[in-house]
């Protein structure tokens, strides 16, 4: 069996008096491509950054079989890469786009340390294998939405982590460029041997490599198993509470509804 | 014109109050690079004026007013941190309310204060040709201490500037380097009241950094622009208030205002995106 990077034993995140997360345990394998889906206010970004350490939770978080907690320390933070939904980025703000990746090494350079040239053609090597090198020296505030995500791949991809997280890293792209994103993601975890957790609510528009999917609605854990069942009419209608109905044509999931 | 200006520059307040204006310029301009880009202003109205109401009431207690005013900056700046990170209270309006209570705190100050109230009002406005050689050391300490740290951390400094959640999240250690530029701000504010004092002080803390953000993409090129256009201001704002016998303060401030105007005028940022967007219509 494979080794397991991230292990979650009841947790629960409260924020005064709601309750964001109840109770949710969760065991995700070295390699594994795991969905996170769910409606709006699921969960799933509160999820996310319990395993990122950005929230305080109660229960039990394990990262490579270590119990963690929100403070981590520097060696923890770098084996796990994070890539938010988005980011807001002023157009003038004062940052090429290859320096915006290369923000991504800072932590594993250590204090007291230049990040040098090699880092830099390290930056402009990884901008080149993912199809980004002509975004390297434009601002990254005048990029688009779709560019600058997939910048922010590139970045949490140079900090070299183990486990990949990310929150809706297609929501608000046109088709087109939803798609060049999934393609980018299923190339990374299949080059990179990466544990990626995937969250969305748009569960039309996945990686092909997502064999798992665990359903959030209103902080609990819904269903966690193999995505065809997940992404049945059936369960998608008790997460939804609407009659739904899925189909398959050409690779991809198509949803009707009345 | 030059031989007076070199001739006054013979005179020990004189050369004091030049080396405190380039070394106010200095500081003001790379901490305004923060608050520019991090976009707090508030964050250093608020502590200018902690710094204010600290040297008000230093002034009370008879102690040093710089010492006091320190004191008071860090104060608010250990509570300024918590603040601007809790993520259930809106910092907008908690700094907003910091910012008035020390208001207050320094005007019920002065109104108490029975003395001569020359030096508070120094204090607010600033009073370069009365700098003592104590009030140079302590600003030519804290400006070393601020460049220092902008060049050895320069690299977390940046990924922090860019987005505080990405930097904790690449192992940066962000909360370190978010605090220290508080806490520096802090004695930056306080070591200059004497200068431009405790209210001018924030114009110098916004509008270098407001220059560089019209003129540059580049990180580096940014703090020196930023440094370079609060020297200038500073220094140029000195011999203006000399030349037309100008309080200096207020000649610093309105120095720093038209070379943002420039700036703005002349931007080769915005000409570009203006271009873009006509290109983009066309």
């Amino acid at each position: 069996m494979n080794e397991q990077l991230i292990a979650l034993d009841r947790v629960t995140v409260r924020k005064t008096r709601t309750v964001l997360l109840d109770s949710v345990s969760l065991a995700v394998a070295r390699g594994e491509l795991v969905g996170i889906i769910g409606p709006n206010g699921a969960g799933k970004t509160t999820l996310l950054n319990v395993i990122a350490g950005f929230e305080r939770f109660e229960g039990v978080l394990s990262l490579f079989g270590r119990p963690e907690t929100h403070r981590r320390s520097r060696e923890s933070r770098l084996r796990v890469g994070y890539i938010p939904q988005s980011f807001p980025v002023d157009p003038s703000f004062p940052i090429l786009a290859v320096e915006a990746v290369m923000t991504g090494a800072i932590g594993r350079t250590g204090l007291f340390r230049s990040p040098g040239r090699r880092q830099k053609e390290e930056a402009m090597a990884l901008m080149e294998t993912m199809r980004l090198s002509h975004l390297a020296a434009r601002p990254l505030g005048q990029l688009s939405g779709g560019e600058r995500q997939k910048v922010s791949l590139a970045r949490a991809i140079l900090q070299r982590p183990d486990i990949l997280l990310m929150d809706e890293p297609t929501a608000n792209l046109d088709i087109a460029v939803q798609k060049e994103v999934l393609d980018l993601v299923d190339e990374i975890h299949r080059k990179e041997a990466l544990t990626v957790l995937f969250v969305t609510h748009d569960f039309t528009m996945l990686p092909v490599a997502m064999g798992r999917a665990v359903l959030l609605d209103h902080g609990r854990m819904l269903f966690d198993g193999d995505i065809d069942t997940a992404l049945s009419g059936e369960t998608l209608t008790r997460l939804f509470r609407y009659p739904l109905e899925t189909f398959r044509q050409k690779g991809r999931r198509f949803i009707s509804y009345d | 014109m030059i031989d007076p200006l070199i001739d006054i520059l013979t005179y020990p307040p004189i050369q004091r109050a030049a080396i405190a204006c380039v070394l106010c310029g200095a500081s003001c301009s790379l901490l305004s690079v923060f608050v520019v880009l991090m976009k707090m202003p508030l964050i250093g109205v608020s502590m200018s004026h902690a710094a204010f109401a600290g040297a008000v009431l230093g002034t009370l207690a008879g102690i040093n007013p710089f010492l006091s005013g320190f004191v008071v900056c860090l104060l608010a700046a250990g509570v300024l941190g918590p603040l601007s990170d809790r993520t259930d209270l809106a910092p907008e309006n908690m700094l907003g309310i910091l910012f008035s209570f020390l208001m207050g705190i320094a005007f019920l100050g002065m109104g108490i204060l029975t003395r001569t109230k020359a030096g508070v009002l120094n204090l607010m406005w600033g009073s370069l040709l009365t700098l003592s050689r104590f009030d140079v050391t302590i600003l030519a300490v804290v400006t070393g201490v601020l460049v220092l740290f902008v060049a050895v951390f320069f690299k977390e400094i940046r990924a922090v500037l860019f987005n505080r959640r990405l930097a904790r999240a690449s192992g940066v250690p962000e909360r370190m380097i978010y605090y220290a530029l508080l806490f520096l701000t802090g004695a930056v504010v306080s070591s200059n009241l004497a200068t431009v004092g405790g209210l001018l002080i924030f114009a110098l803390l916004v509008q270098p950094g407001a220059t560089a953000l019209q003129l540059t993409y580049d990180m580096k090129h940014f703090f020196l622009i930023s440094a370079a256009s609060g020297v200038g201001a500073c220094a140029s704002g000195l011999v203006i208030s000399y030349i037309f016998d100008l309080p200096s303060g207020a000649s610093v401030v309105l120095t720093a205002t038209v070379i943002f105007a420039a700036a703005y005028v002349f931007s080769p940022k915005r000409r570009r995106a203006r271009l873009k967007e006509r290109n983009r219509i066309i």
